[in-house]
């Protein structure tokens, strides 16, 4: 099972201090999060994509490839990337791209975004939001496994024999994830292309989890991908930590009360009961995760939400090392000894050739 | 045959004139259901708004109910009857009251019959029930009765006592006529149950794939 933190990019001032990191800081510590999240040991570090303020996080790729220079093991992903807004064919060549110069370190998750203000920017309208993810995406799926392709949509000029360059890494197509927290359509086109499934799993109460993931998984089946039980499943999770989970809530109010996202609102109290957020002790973390398992199955990525809100950079980094010492390793062993041996592990660079060779040797 | 009437009442002070109104309207609606037959039985079930003030800022604010107020709304959509009761706040319903409709899922009430009440402090504002209530209810797709009811002071212990009890009696017999029957209700679609196939999806998004 994989484990790791994905973030949203976001510049917030920090609410005990007063300060506002600087666009050239946020985005240098997105590097050092990246670096210390690869030395502790964590899978997956996975990065946002915004084009509005006050997100800094704008082309994903260029901060990926910086990282990945910058790290050695930790694999690179996308939290999510827009496959309305984006041109297919920009993500084909930048994903494509970065699979090279990281030798397949790196996977994407696809998502549609919810801010209405940003689709006219990139000529698009929200409520297209559905079919331009269908359709952008049943196009990048063939520029990545098609040489030549002839093509023609509603949503963007029509291609006459275009090679999408560079061709994928051992012609093996980087990883899918689909990222949806309320939208059966996107769990449907993950079952149907057989891709990962990603629910976001924080702000919302895990029942939203547990239908989305249940349909994603009996699709999957009717698609003939395997038993629902091996499609491939991923969670976030938002966990603030302190070894006294009393002293945790009590440096994390702050910032919850005035986050952009819910501050004003619930109480922290209200927070925990409903959503998946977890305030306290490493042991108690590791309780609550182990318990997503209860409605999600056995799942092949975690992935917790660590930097937001305006938390120091300080603050994030000790909870990485909270994360790759106290949790991460339980978790881990945990989590393997309950998982059957049907059940796969989330696909990598490695394992995607290995199962096409398979495949060709197969007899046919 | 076991009726869900569902009251919600949006009365701030206790004792709440909005809410003594709401549970004249739910009496008589509840006796005039039974009237329609032995066999009839009325589940009453009440929200006072007021119990979810905050719970419905928060949902405002993260974008899902929680705890009790998820209750009250499935009350108000399991409903085959419904009363509500606002009181009268600037010229409309009240803030409240219209913050916890915007809660309602949309497409629940479709079909529902619905009584139109609302209380104020004069019988100035008595067309808020028209202008303000029956449009809302009818952008919900719920069938107001045609007796909408509006109670000012005058109309509890004075002059327009009897003709108020007239109004709760006649708007009461009108809800009991259309429930159970009247405009169907269409069964709501378990978009989770009934996925649309993938191939329709890409068929809706044109040519995609060829």
């Amino acid at each position: 099972m994989q484990f790791g933190i994905f973030t949203v990019g976001d510049v917030t001032t920090d609410p005990v201090t007063g300060h506002t990191p600087t666009e050239h800081e946020r985005i240098k510590a997105q590097v050092e999060i990246a670096q210390r999240a690869d030395e502790v040991g964590l899978d997956v570090v996975a990065f946002g994509q915004h084009h509005n303020p006050p997100f800094v996080a704008s082309a994903p790729t260029t901060t990926m490839a910086y990282v990945a220079a910058q790290t050695k093991n930790i694999m690179l992903s996308t939290s999510t990337t827009l496959i309305t807004t984006t041109d297919p064919v920009r993500i084909a060549e930048d994903y494509g791209t970065l699979q090279h110069l990281t030798d397949g370190r790196m996977d994407l998750m696809l998502g549609r975004g919810n801010t209405g203000p940003v689709y006219p920017w990139f000529g698009k309208d929200i409520r297209d939001g559905i079919e331009l993810a269908v359709e952008n995406y049943a196009l990048l799926h063939r520029l990545w496994r098609e040489d030549v392709v002839t093509w023609q949509g509603r949503h963007r000029t029509p291609l006459q024999s275009f090679t999408a360059t560079p061709r994928p890494l051992d012609g093996v197509p980087p990883f899918v994830w689909h990222g949806s927290i309320r939208s059966p359509e996107i769990a449907e086109q993950a079952a149907y292309y057989g891709d990962g499934f990603f629910h976001n799993h924080i702000f919302w109460p895990p029942e939203h989890t547990r239908e989305m993931v249940e349909l994603y998984r009996s699709r999957f089946e009717h698609y003939g991908h395997g038993s629902a039980d091996q499609a491939i499943v991923g969670l976030g999770g938002q966990v603030f930590m302190n070894k006294n989970s009393q002293d945790a809530i009590r440096e994390f109010r702050p910032y919850f009360d005035h986050a952009p996202v819910y501050g004003g609102g619930p109480s922290l109290e209200t927070f925990m009961r409903e959503t998946p957020l977890t305030v306290g002790s490493p042991d108690q973390v590791i309780e609550r995760t182990l318990g997503f398992r209860d409605y999600a199955g056995d799942y092949q990525r975690q992935l917790f939400l660590l930097d937001h809100a305006g938390l120091p950079l300080k603050t994030v980094l000790e909870q990485i090392d909270l994360l790759g010492e106290h949790v991460v390793p339980v978790l881990r062993r945990e989590f393997d000894a309950l998982r059957p041996a049907h059940v796969p592990e989330a696909p990598t660079h490695a394992s995607l050739v290995a199962a096409r060779g398979a495949q060709a040797a197969a007899p046919a | 045959m076991t009726y869900v009437l569902t009251v919600v009442t949006a009365g701030l002070r206790t004792p709440s004139s909005t809410r003594l109104l709401a549970d004249r309207l739910a009496q008589a609606s509840g006796d005039a259901l039974r009237r329609r037959g032995p066999d009839v039985d009325v589940e009453v079930r009440v929200v006072e708004v007021r119990d979810h003030a905050h719970p419905v800022a928060d949902a405002l604010l993260t974008g899902f109910p929680t705890g009790a107020l998820r209750s009250a709304l499935a009350d108000v959509a399991e409903a085959d009857a419904l009363v509500v009761v606002s009181p009268t706040f600037q010229g409309s319903y009240s803030g409240l009251f219209k913050s916890f409709v915007d809660l309602v899922e949309p497409g629940v009430l479709r079909g529902t019959p619905v009584l139109l009440a609302a209380t104020g402090g004069s019988e100035r504002h008595s067309l808020v029930v028209e202008h303000a209530l029956r449009p809302l209810f009818a952008y919900l797709g719920a069938v107001g009765v045609p007796t909408g009811v509006y109670a000012a002071t005058a109309d509890f212990g004075g002059d327009g006592s009897a003709a108020l009890d007239e109004r709760i009696a006649r708007a009461a017999g009108e809800l009991a006529a259309l429930t159970g029957g009247g405009a169907p209700r269409p069964a709501r679609r378990d978009e989770f149950a009934q996925v649309t196939p993938f191939e329709q999806l890409l068929a809706r998004a044109g040519a995609a794939g060829r």
